[in-house]
């Protein structure tokens, strides 16, 4: 998800919203690189085929329907956040039925205590999840609950073709630590729009549209009851199908830029710049994806010196091996881990 | 012209003084009417987050084992 605002700023108290912050990216709103238009500066036997293209006059009225606004930045994304683990993690997922499974998840890892020195502490702790899926066309029900009774849920319902009801939450015992997200989203012909509320009074919406046959253009606004928190945020994506390049900014002063270069239908490199002046974070990251018959790598480097790699081996059908590692050199600090799936 | 200014407040004030109760009565019973939909919407909320989690995760299975097609028990309770 690709939301512009920048939760982490407003994070300290509790309740902690985690469940904001991944989505949120934030974007600069100065133009992508000038990308020359197709047609131009190609060889002989190319300009042939893209002139019979352009003599196609585009039709502005059918055009086609953007990706959602959370997903903008989801070629980037998939190769730039990876999620590297710590430990061991084993996942059974039991299908019982086509549309029902259950699913047992065992991890031993070693979580990060924030610390006042430069020390990175460590603690080993271990967890067990149940979950149950339903996944039907119409409905899907998804929820986890762990060893030490948190619940995680996921909802969605398509009440009609073009809309949809999302519900996430996370449910504990302690008060004040739960969250809640209802989004509904409208599908239009050639746009797309979506209407969040949340705890803690969140109020949040978005609206995305298609401009021509490449480029959309969205923009997004929120409101924070608790925190008082408000913003409007701006993004542009334009893809074809070499390449996609976004770029988002907010009022909250957050900038991100991605460009993702498919290189080939398995290979492809992705590029990320993100300035929070809010937190003085400026971050630039280059990653690969290479998406082979038996495996699935990912790697990335980061210029807060984090060096990570990802890899995903289908030994089996049903059968996965992952293999995690990350090394952050300015911390002195890694993380290494592997894990093994079983079932879809 | 002097003495009707001085005249109309008084009607005014006896209007106003006649008045002011029953707006006064008005608002505290809308606060009151407020205070208890608050309350009841808080209330709501609590019970229905409760229920919500210790009732997913076994809503999902009575909704897996009762829709087509319907496993058996057996099938839910196996390891394979």
């Amino acid at each position: 998800m690709g939301a512009v605002v920048s939760h982490a700023s407003a994070a300290a108290p509790p309740p902690p919203p985690p469940g904001y912050a991944p989505t949120f990216a934030d974007a600069a709103s100065s133009a992508p690189p000038p990308l020359t238009p197709p047609g131009t500066g190609k060889d002989a036997a190319a300009v042939a085929e893209e002139e019979e293209e352009e003599g196609e006059k585009v039709d502005y009225m059918n055009l086609p329907c953007p990706v959602p606004y959370e997903d903008l930045q989801r070629e980037a994304m998939m190769a730039l956040r990876i999620d590297t683990f710590e430990g061991f993690r084993f996942d059974f997922i039991k299908g019982i039925t086509p549309f029902f499974s259950l699913c047992h998840s065992v991890s031993m890892v070693s979580m990060e205590l924030p610390s006042q020195g430069a020390d990175v502490i460590k603690v080993p702790t271990s967890n067990y999840e149940f979950g149950a899926n339903y996944l039907h066309p119409k409905m899907v029900l998804m929820g986890r609950v762990s060893h030490d009774g948190r619940l995680s849920a996921r909802t969605k319902w398509d009440p009609s073709e073009n809309l949809c009801v999302k519900i996430n939450a996370q449910l504990t015992s302690e008060p004040h630590y739960s969250q809640g997200m209802l989004h509904c989203d409208y599908k239009g012909k050639d746009f797309r729009t979506q209407l969040q509320l949340g705890n803690g009074a969140y109020y949040g919406g978005n609206y995305i549209q298609s401009v021509t046959k490449n480029l959309s253009l969205g923009t997004e606004f929120f409101w924070i009851g608790q925190h008082r928190k408000s913003g409007v945020g701006f993004a542009a994506r334009y893809d074809t199908k070499k390449m996609v390049a976004t770029g988002q900014i907010a009022t909250t002063g957050v900038v991100s830029l991605s460009y993702v270069q498919k290189v080939s239908e398995k290979v492809s490199l992705a590029s990320d710049f993100m300035y929070n002046p809010m937190a003085k974070d400026v971050t630039a990251s280059f990653g690969y994806d290479y998406m082979l018959r038996q495996c699935r790598l990912r790697g990335k480097i980061d210029t807060n010196g984090v060096v990570s790699a990802l890899l995903e081996e289908h030994m089996a059908p049903g059968v996965n091996f992952n293999l995690s590692a990350e090394v952050d050199h300015w911390k002195k600090d890694y993380k290494f881990g592997f894990g093994m799936s079983i079932g879809e | 012209m002097a003495s009707r200014p001085s005249l109309k407040p008084k009607p005014k004030g006896k209007g106003a003084r006649k008045g002011s109760p029953p707006a006064d009565e008005e608002q505290s019973k809308a606060a009151a009417t407020m205070q208890f939909v608050k309350e009841w919407t808080t209330w709501t909320m609590k019970k229905s987050k409760v229920a919500a989690h210790y009732g997913f995760i076994p809503l999902i299975i009575v909704l897996g084992m009762t829709t087509e097609p319907k496993p058996t028990l057996f099938q839910l309770l196996s390891p394979v």
